[in-house]
């Protein structure tokens, strides 16, 4: 039909028809896929979701006398600092060391401050060696005063995920927030037809080197997500039953907004990232405008039981996207509330600025560099796996 | 009848010993919801009346001679819109309505006169965005 950089040159023409994945959604429904496929150019996708498998890498350029740090806290919490000499990986979901009564962060808020710019206490310790003789180092940072700060973030963007609900007696506080006992509630959280990865089903769009919109700023997919698993059941519209598919994104955080990128609290769990992800859809086939076309009725996902605390918890049973959207749901003849905890408001509005950056010439797309492997299987972790045991 | 009123004490009343004198006097029965009282300093109760109707009255009315502001708006929720993300993770909470999602437009609606500020949406809200007068 047409390849990229034709697209490209569209864009850069300013002339490029750009539609968000609801326009196309809204179109096909009026005139079918074939008519819609002839219409667009560009299709753009956003979520806005807690993404707690994110970090930031920070580089603070050397000191005088220079430190190679082995401990390190910003804002009393504990970066990774077991590479080179002032390399700190700062975590989402890492907690404060010494908390303090009434204020819950963690990683996740550390990184909205410094891309805010707002000035970050930094505390850390060297090894003291011959070549680099400090052990001491107490500063404060911002986004300006550090070489390097990007966030690497190794699992995000999932391509679908579950419906959390609490069949037990107690209340569960879990990475869904607070699930209330006997099916007091039900919380999901993948904006289900809005989704990138699910207008994207098999990955034949979205590879490693995709240009997208992360956190406000440019950023770009580096590898498959830690936890990829393409090989999930999935339904005859190719889409999966469950968590499958997954991203690691890359990109600067200085460009970043803290709009789009905010530390956030699960009470009792704890802190997290809410991440905006905008992924472009060139359509250069009509097979692109096929996948993107789903609706939240075709999409399902488990309603999956906490109350069991095992790997593999029971689950009521599969429920689609339009039902979730309601805002109620039926479980063993029972209504219970549903609530989403990836913001659909938000989320639009990131496939929103992802067009306007697009049709502004802003924002060119990107051939992938290489496909996301679709043969990934998935682990389980067993402690006692016999290959390991000695007789 | 059952009347939730929020009292506010200058100093020198919070010595007064108020809900045992309403409960003495007027047959009263004061179920504190939530204070902030400490010695010479303003003090302040929200408080559910409950008794007869022309005990309520004049139980309030003999505050008023203490110095002690009655007022009958109590606290109400406060959503930082800046801090908001509309995820709407507190509508699966509340258990009024009171916090919904529009269905057209997805964002967080707070419908006040439906709020019975049972706050569990408070520690709910993974922004903590939300909040209360008092």
């Amino acid at each position: 039909m047409q390849t990229i950089p034709e697209i490209n040159a569209k864009i850069s023409r300013h002339e490029a028809r750009v539609w968000t994945v609801e326009q196309l959604k809204a179109r096909v429904r009026e005139v079918g896929v074939t008519k819609a496929a002839g219409e667009v150019d560009v299709i753009t996708s956003g979520t806005f979701e807690p993404m707690e498998s994110s970090g930031a890498i920070i580089n603070l350029g050397p000191t005088d006398p220079p430190i190679k740090i082995r401990q390190c806290w910003l804002e009393g919490v504990l970066a990774y600092s077991g590479f080179g000499a002032v390399d700190l990986y700062l975590g989402a979901t890492q907690v404060p060391e010494e908390p303090e009564p009434g204020r819950d962060w963690g990683g996740g808020h550390v990184i909205e401050a410094l891309i805010a710019g707002r000035p970050v206490r930094l505390r850390a310790l060297g090894q003291g060696t011959d070549c680099y003789p400090r052990t001491v180092l107490e500063t404060t940072i911002s986004r300006d005063t550090i070489n390097q700060f990007y966030l690497y973030n190794p699992r995000n963007a999932y391509q679908n995920f579950l419906v959390g609900v609490n069949g037990g007696e107690k209340t569960l506080y879990t990475y869904l927030g607070p699930l209330q006992p006997n099916l007091g509630n039900a919380v999901y959280s993948n904006p289900g037809a809005l989704s990138p990865l699910l207008n994207d089903p098999d990955l034949e769009s979205v590879g490693i080197g995709t240009r997208i919109f992360l956190g406000g700023g440019v950023g770009y997919v580096a590898w498959e997500g830690t936890q990829h698993f393409p090989l999930q059941k999935r339904l005859p519209n190719h889409t999966p039953l469950g968590p499958a598919a997954t991203l690691a994104l890359v990109g600067d955080a200085r460009q970043m907004s803290s709009k789009w990128v905010r530390g956030c609290y699960f009470r009792q769990y704890g802190p997290s990232l809410m991440l905006g992800v905008g992924i472009p859809f060139p359509v250069t086939q009509e097979a692109v405008v096929a996948h993107c076309a789903v609706e939240d009725e075709d999409l399902v996902a488990p309603v999956v039981d906490f109350s069991i605390p095992r790997r593999v918890r029971p689950t009521f049973g599969m429920v689609n996207y339009a039902q979730l959207k309601s805002g109620s749901l039926t479980i063993d003849g029972k209504k219970v509330r549903v609530a989403p905890l990836a913001s659909l408001y938000f989320s639009r509005q990131v496939a929103e600025e992802l067009k306007a950056w697009i049709e502004q010439g802003k924002f060119l797309l990107t051939e992938p560099v290489a496909p996301l492997p679709r043969d990934r299987n998935f682990i389980a972790q067993e402690p006692w796996s016999p290959t390991y045991t000695t007789s | 009848m059952k009347k939730r009123v929020t009292l506010t004490f200058p100093p020198k009343a919070v010595q007064t010993p108020v809900t045992y004198r309403l409960a003495r006097d007027f047959d009263v029965a004061a179920n504190i919801i939530r204070a902030q009282v400490a010695p010479d300093q303003v003090g302040r109760l929200v408080v559910e009346l409950a008794g007869d109707m022309d005990q309520l009255d004049a139980a309030i009315e003999w505050m008023r001679t203490q110095d002690i502001t009655v007022s009958s708006t109590g606290r109400e929720l406060i959503i930082d819109e800046e801090s908001c993300v509309h995820c709407g993770l507190c509508t699966g909470i509340c258990p009024t309505g009171a916090l919904s999602l529009d269905r057209e437009t997805f964002r967080l609606n707070f419908a006040r006169p439906l709020c019975i500020v049972c706050e569990q949406c408070i520690p709910t809200c993974p922004l903590q965005a939300i909040s209360t007068t008092l």
